[in-house]
């Protein structure tokens, strides 16, 4: 794929149905020096959903929807890539420290597309659901059998690099059918309205500040202070404001 | 450049008439120098929009398919009108400050 089309790609779906080839032609011929202001006007649109023109009804809501769990998903691969830490995964001995999952588990249940009595058939479930989560369901049952197997046991390095490789392609391939899955079951099921999604991003983004504060605090009490730790912290605490400054401009438009 | 900045540019071009995104730039480009980066120009004509300051003008599907031509809406002038008086209010101030008379 060329870098102008991903340039294009990177704007919200009513802006990339719009314009999307345009920005492509404007940024193949303006060269790398335009990508700045590229993505720059990108991040700008996805943090202010009220400036996305709609193409259908209820698209802004749909894209938003999806947009959530996404975060979700990225906050979900970001602790594991730092592995499971007594700071913020749920523990029985601190149940406190897990409190910034509550809002995150209100704030998915408000933004999930629910469909109608009428639609819910084992069917249209395993329509909606199939096809985005077979293949990564495939790669994870592969996972567990290699590692059921014992044929990984002491691989070597090439061997071990590939695994790890595999792994992570594996939890990527993962959040993407999630985020799949809640787009199609958007497309047929009742989409949130513009108040439900406003509360649930604005809980998400609460949630998240929680758990960047609470991984802060154990940054600062560890000398020296470990890059791991750090990078969790500012990438929940750049999730927090993605998902906060999208709510509240969800809100000012509710109030105009 | 400030989306503002680029939103009234953009409005002030299609005063004159409809244009398409390539064309909006150029003319930007006649009037202040210089040419909107691709984000500034597309997230503008994006907000415009979605506030229906702007729509599609009418025309061939097949021309609209490739370069979406846009047309200031009454809304947009009035916006425009509003914006661009504020601005000379400030601009008459600033030069009875500095003691030049506004031409």
């Amino acid at each position: 794929m060329k870098a102008s089309a991903l340039m294009a790609g990177l704007y919200p779906p009513a802006v990339r149905e719009r314009w999307g080839a345009e920005i492509s032609q404007e940024v193949a011929a303006s060269g790398f020096r335009s990508w700045p202001d590229t993505i720059t006007a990108a991040a700008r649109l996805w943090l202010h959903p009220s400036d996305w023109p709609e193409t259908l009804t209820g698209q802004t809501r749909r894209v938003l929807a999806v947009e959530l769990f996404a975060i979700i998903a990225v906050t979900g691969l970001l602790l594991r890539a730092t592995e499971p830490s007594a700071t913020l995964t749920a523990d029985v001995h601190h149940p406190v420290t897990s409190l910034w999952l509550a809002p995150i588990a209100f704030g998915i249940g408000l933004a999930v597309p629910f469909p109608s009595p009428r639609q819910v058939t084992l069917r249209h479930l395993a329509s909606v659901l199939v096809r985005p989560l077979a293949v990564p369901a495939l790669a994870v049952l592969a996972m567990y059998v290699s590692a059921r197997s014992g044929l990984v046991e002491h691989p070597s390095r090439p061997a071990h690099a590939a695994l790890v490789v595999y792994y992570w392609a594996t939890l990527g391939l993962t959040a993407l059918g999630l985020c799949a899955c809640v787009a199609r079951l958007a497309r047929t099921a009742t989409v949130p309205g513009t108040h439900r999604l406003c509360a649930a991003l604005l809980l998400t983004g609460t949630g998240l500040a929680l758990a960047a504060v609470q991984s802060l605090l154990t940054v600062v009490r560890v000398a020296p202070p470990h890059a791991g730790a750090i990078a969790v912290t500012l990438g929940l605490g750049v999730l927090a404001a993605a998902a906060i400054s999208a709510g509240h401009d969800l809100h000012g438009t509710r109030s105009r | 450049m400030h989306s503002n900045d680029a939103q009234m540019l953009v409005l002030t071009v299609l005063a004159n008439g409809p244009l398409h995104g390539y064309a909006i730039n150029i003319a930007i480009e006649d009037l202040t120098g210089r040419k909107l980066g691709p984000g500034s120009l597309y997230g503008a004509l994006a907000r415009l929009e979605a506030r229906e300051l702007i729509q599609p003008a009418p025309g061939l599907a097949e021309t609209q398919e490739r370069h979406r031509t846009m047309r200031i809406t009454d809304a947009g002038r009035d916006a425009l009108r509003a914006e661009l008086q504020q601005m000379a209010r400030v601009s008459e101030a600033g030069l009875r400050a500095l003691g030049i008379s506004p031409a």
